[in-house]
């Protein structure tokens, strides 16, 4: 036993040392290490569309079996939905009501022998109600025991083009509703919806099928079920004819379908029927050459083939963010995510040709047999992914770690502020080297030796419970915020009642201050521990947001990073100058920060869709951003507000 | 005890044979086959289970490997059907044959006592049956075995002067798919198998191609004796198989055959076809006896025998618009709601189509996969709360068997449904965190649940019912809701779970080394020794 104390107390010491001396090295070397992971995140973000990070996709479920099968699929059908659609059209210049649109699609859908039925729903929200009817018919497959479902659905609206009316979508629907029903190989019921207006239709009809209608939505139960329903597709076909067929799959929230699902669409679409497949409407460049940016380049960059692959990338992510980070479903079929339903759009762009209902209704009828040919749940491939292009995606460790490497930055340079609230530099010589007096003091006189290297510390108390109560002051006046935003008044009003709001928003910071107690001496000052606090709990939001929604977290990492990190940096009164000459410059800052955390109150259409979205399908974009997003810049405003404050007291 | 066992005569038994076919043409273009085969085996009655002696079977018509298996385990009644689709009610009202539930569904009345148990003897049956039909009745087992007697009631007579106890077991099978390897076997009972007779028209590829088939097998002992009767039942669409969308039907064009030979064993031998309410058909050929409702023909008589049905006039079939009324008193819908992986709710709609009170008893039998919370069941008739209307509850929670398996629960009731109106009916259901190892090789399919069952109640009439001026009438014969697919907590055993796994582990790493960081404090303490 005596032998081995000594020894154990040694290598102790060795590893105490050890973790001192690296902790010392990572405090002195902070500030790069931040700069260093900050500067690695951006940079990985603006390279997530070079093609070196994208693979190529490819089938992961071998049931599926894509474009393995003879389409039936015939002019005489095509000839149907030509019929379908004369009436269709018939409909719309004679201004046909909700019900009579309804009423007419049911009578067709029961005309070919399928039990139809209607529904009708009204939503609350504190703008205005908004009504509808449905339109829906279930065919109930030979030899199945109908427990497990396949929809295909169509919205009386379009709102990607320019054309308003997705009638070719619907009355490709209802030709197919009479086609499908000629063949006995379906294993799962098929279940034709035709939505009304563009999301809320289908979005109320999903939730009376699923029995969750919220307090908001004023319907009652379906008449008709099915079973489980396990895919969807939502038919947009707006125009005349089509060139290509787009795809949409951002969902409700920022969920994405299966990846297989969209795969074997660009199968299909290629080999059964010839169509190429694109994401949402972006052409390829050579297709659609006036789409670039690049068009006023200099010739050079316009002849660089990787310099134009970036740019087609470069869209394809940024559509997709912009859809993903606001929660929004890019087309009806988001809406179906929410009921673990794997679920896309297919878009078809329009053109003057040469693909319509023919091409059309073989990529449709393919791509039910593939989905026929599931014996469980789509589950094998991704649901995590960026599609660069149709045929090649990131995996979620390709992206991922870019915000989380910003997120990383934030926690370590917030950690960073804790330490140093917690000690005060002091110029005096009272601790000196001790001396190495016996054994069991080596230890002490080690860290002793270290410290005399560097300035004397003195541990100084941190006060966090005004830190904390003024956290949740933020978060609650950002709640209050959402709370306003989301009444009838302030939608009706909203430019004048955006412009109070954003004032008063604006002079919060500033009345917060006033009653912020200032703090005793030989306590750490308000603002290094609010600037901690803040950046650990943005980090953290975006860590846990990364796995979620990457989409959000990259917006957030880009928001928050360098405006949260550098906050007592901006505001700071330059120790040079004298406070006057600064004063422009503070207030140029502070009207920064304002803006960055209110400024969106300005953009009204945004507001209101948000609001929208919130109301209806239950979006969680506008109170994230009224609830976390702000406060956490209103809190960085607060230490800048602060560190000036406290400069200026000297 | 032994002369209760008549086999043991050695007298050979009567047996007789009849075959009946029933067609249905529907308002809808659907065609309703159902057929039966009945072999009487006259004078016998069946195995005293306490009787150990085994005795010689001697069998001309009735056959031979079911025989034995109904000795062997001494069973009184049995009832297997093996279905694939689902029934339509609504459309085409009740089928000839009761028992349509989608999958396999096993019951059989047994005498207790003897060496053999009931469940050891119902373990034996179920698997000697899955041995000679080709299906998977042996997975039948005390997970999904109940007893619910008054759904199910013995119709045979029982042993004479003989108080002996009579037990049910019964167990279905959602899951199961019937298919040509049930047919085969099921045509090698027939004495004519599917040479001769009406079960010529029996082509696999044309009877599993409809949308709604079902094989059964039904044996009860009567007072003649014991009767077997094989049912085979089939919804025929002519208008799917037709290229120009035309009801028309005949047997060449719906079964791809003629009855060209008769049975030569056969003591009768007949076709019943109810015509439908609309004129403007033709039928060939003539039958031999007809009424206002039902034509009869005798393949006996008539061969080649190929009837035939069209509508001249009728260039191609129209739906009838609006659908027409349902063909049933009662109308049921069955849905699981709810969208998340823990928790749901159990919603069945009865709609009664009459304008008198329909009583009926509702037997639900669930696997131990998902729980009935019965504190959360409503039943309500246009949004009011009708608690009066249930009546007679009876609950079995899921018990924990010896083997660590969970029984089925099983949920019965009474519901009296008001006249022209619906009753609703919810329970919520939490759905069980299964072991991973229990789960199946394709566990995101999600697991079956069977049908739930409406069975008729005998009404009493002597006023011992607290409401009995709402008890009117009851349904004629069971119906079968159809099954439900219920997600349960699954495990992705791929990849992404494989990378949520090595990400959380990841995390927690970091969380806890930072917090180790942030909370510990390492200090040098003085020891003495």
């Amino acid at each position: 036993m005596d032998r081995i104390w000594p020894r154990r107390q040694n290598g102790n010491v060795v590893r105490l040392r050890r973790r001192k001396n690296a902790t010392a090295l990572i405090y002195r070397n902070l500030s790069k290490i931040t700069t260093a992971l900050l500067a690695t995140g951006y940079l990985w973000m603006t390279l997530i569309p070079i093609p070196p990070l994208s693979q190529g996709v490819y089938i992961d479920e071998n049931a599926l079996q894509p474009a393995q099968v003879n389409t039936n699929w015939n002019w005489q059908d095509v000839h149907q939905a030509d019929l379908y659609l004369h009436h269709l059209e018939g409909l719309r210049d004679k201004n046909a009501t909700s019900e009579q649109r309804a009423s007419f699609i049911r009578d067709e859908f029961a005309k070919l022998g399928l039990s139809a039925a209607t529904q009708n729903y009204t939503f609350m929200t504190p703008s205005s109600n908004i009504t509808g009817i449905n339109a829906y018919a279930i065919l109930n497959s030979p030899r199945t025991p109908g427990s497990e479902a396949i929809v295909i659905s169509a919205s009386w609206l379009s709102e990607v083009g320019k054309e308003p009316y997705n009638l070719r979508g619907i009355a490709t629907v209802i030709a197919l509703a009479g086609f499908l029903k000629n063949y006995s190989l379906w294993a799962k019921d098929i279940i034709f919806v035709i939505g009304d207006n563009y999301l809320d239709g289908i979005h109320a009809w999903l939730n009376a099928y699923h029995g969750t209608i919220p307090q908001n939505l004023d319907t009652d139960l379906l008449e008709l079920t099915s079973g489980v329903i396990w895919n969807a597709l939502n038919v947009d076909y707006s125009g005349h004819s089509f060139s290509h067929l787009g795809v949409f799959f951002e969902g409700l929230n920022g969920r994405l379908p299966n990846q297989d699902l969209i795969n074997s669409l660009r199968l299909i679409s290629h080999y059964t029927a010839g169509v190429p497949l694109v994401l949402y409407d972006h052409l390829e460049l050579h297709d659609a050459p006036q789409n670039s940016l690049l068009t006023s380049a200099p010739e050079f960059m316009k002849r660089s083939p990787q310099l134009r692959e970036f740019e087609h990338r470069a869209r394809n992510v940024k559509r997709h963010v912009s859809y993903q980070a606001r929660g929004r479903p890019s087309a009806p079929h988001g809406l179906f995510h929410r009921f673990r339903i794997d679920a896309i759009t297919l878009y078809a762009i329009p053109a003057d040709g040469p693909h319509g209902f023919f091409a059309l209704g073989r990529i449709i009828e393919s791509t039910l047999r593939t989905s026929n040919n599931l014996l469980e749940r789509l589950h094998a491939s991704f649901f995590f992914y960026i599609l660069t292009t149709p045929a090649t995606f990131m995996k979620i460790g390709t992206f991922l770690p870019s915000a989380v490497l910003v997120a990383v930055a934030m926690i370590f340079s917030g950690l960073g502020r804790w330490v140093e609230a917690g000690w005060v530099q002091e110029s005096s010589s009272e601790l000196q080297p001790q001396g190495k007096e016996d054994d069991g003091k080596a230890a002490n006189a080690t860290i002793a030796t270290v410290a005399t290297l560097q300035p004397t510390w003195r541990p100084r108390q941190r006060p966090v419970i005004p830190v904390i109560t003024t956290i949740c002051v933020t978060h609650c006046i950002g709640l209050l915020a959402f709370a306003m935003i989301d009444t009838s008044c302030f939608l009706q009003n909203q430019v004048v009642a955006s412009w109070i709001l954003l004032i008063a928003l604006g002079l919060v910071p500033q009345a917060l201050l006033t009653i912020i107690p200032s703090h005793p001496p030989e306590t750490a000052p308000f603002s290094l521990l609010l600037q901690s606090f803040n950046l650990c709990l943005a980090s953290t939001v975006i860590s846990i947001t990364s796995l979620l929604n990457f989409s959000l977290a990259a917006t957030l990492a880009v928001t928050l990073g360098i405006p949260l990190i550098c906050s007592h940096v901006f505001f700071r009164p330059s120790q040079t100058s004298t406070s006057h000459f600064n004063k422009p410059c503070q207030l140029a800052v502070h009207a920064a920060y304002w803006v960055l955390t209110w400024g969106w109150l300005l953009l009204p259409q945004e507001v209101e869709k948000a609001v929208w979205n919130w109301e209806v399908l239950g979006v969680w974009f506008a109170p994230f951003v009224c609830i976390v997003y702000a406060p956490l810049l209103m809190q960085a405003g607060l230490v800048g507000l602060s560190v000036m404050n406290e400069m200026l007291l000297g | 005890m032994t002369l209760c066992v008549v086999q043991a005569t050695p007298t050979i038994p009567q047996e007789r044979y009849h075959e009946d076919l029933t067609i249905r043409p529907l308002t809808d273009g659907k065609v309703v086959t159902a057929f039966t085969f009945t072999t009487l085996l006259g004078g016998a009655s069946p195995r005293d289970p306490r009787d150990a002696e085994s005795s010689a079977q001697h069998y001309t018509l009735f056959p031979l490997t079911l025989g034995q298996i109904l000795r062997e385990y001494s069973v009184t009644e049995l009832h297997l059907s093996l279905n694939a689709g689902k029934w339509n009610y609504n459309s085409w009202g009740f089928p000839d044959h009761p028992s349509v539930g989608t999958g396999a569904e096993l019951w059989a009345w047994m005498a207790d006592g003897g060496p053999l148990s009931v469940d050891d003897r119902w373990m034996g049956l179920r698997n000697a049956l899955a041995g000679l039909f080709c299906a998977s009745l042996g997975s039948l087992d005390d997970r999904r075995t109940s007893s619910p007697a008054s759904a199910f009631p013995l119709s045979s007579v029982p042993f004479p002067h003989d108080s002996t106890p009579y037990a049910l077991r019964h167990a279905t099978l959602p899951s199961e798919h019937v298919c040509t390897e049930n047919l085969t076997p099921f045509l090698k009972l027939l004495p004519c198998k599917s040479r001769a007779g009406l079960a010529r028209l029996l082509d696999p590829q044309r009877v599993f191609d409809t949308d709604w088939h079902g094989l059964g097998v039904h044996v009860r002992s009567t007072e003649a004796g014991i009767e077997l009767r094989l049912g085979a039942q089939a919804v025929f669409d002519p208008v799917r198989r037709s290229r120009g969308k035309r009801r028309d039907w005949s047997f060449q064009s719906l079964f791809d055959r003629q009855i060209d030979v008769a049975c030569p064993v056969a003591s009768s031998s007949t076709i019943h076809l109810v015509v439908p309410d609309i004129r403007g058909y033709n039928l060939s050929p003539e039958p031999v006896a007809s009424n206002d409702t039902v034509n009869v023909y005798s393949p006996t008589s008539h061969v080649p025998l190929d009837i035939a049905m069209s509508w001249p006039e009728e260039h191609i079939f129209k739906y009838p618009l609006p659908p027409p009324a349902p063909q049933t008193p009662l109308s049921v819908k069955r849905t699981l709601y709810g969208s998340s992986q823990t928790r749901g709710v159990l919603f069945v709609s009865f709609s009664n189509n009459d304008h008198s009170p329909i009583t009926v008893g509702y037997l639900e039998t669930l696997p131990a996969l998902v729980t009935l919370w019965m504190h959360t069941m409503k039943v309500d008739v246009g949004g009011i709360a009708r608690d009066d209307l249930v009546s007679d509850m009876i609950y079995h929670p899921p018990l924990l068997l010896a083997n660590g398996h969970h029984g089925p629960s099983t949920l019965q009731t009474t519901l009296t449904i008001p006249g022209k109106s619906t009753l609703r009916l919810s329970v919520d259901v939490s759905k069980t965190f299964l072991k991973y190892t229990e789960h199946p090789p394709d566990a995101m399919r999600g697991w079956d649940l069977p049908p739930a069952v409406l069975f008729p109640v005998l009404l009493l009439l002597d006023g011992e019912r607290t409401n009995a001026s709402l008890a009117g009438q009851s349904i004629p014969k069971r119906i079968y809701t159809p099954t439900l697919l219920v997600d349960l907590p699954t495990p992705d055993f791929s990849m992404p779970y494989n990378v949520i796994i090595l990400s959380c582990t990841l995390m927690t790493l970091i969380f806890g080394s930072i917090f180790n960081l942030l909370t510990r404090k390492w200090t040098i303490v003085k020891m003495h020794d």
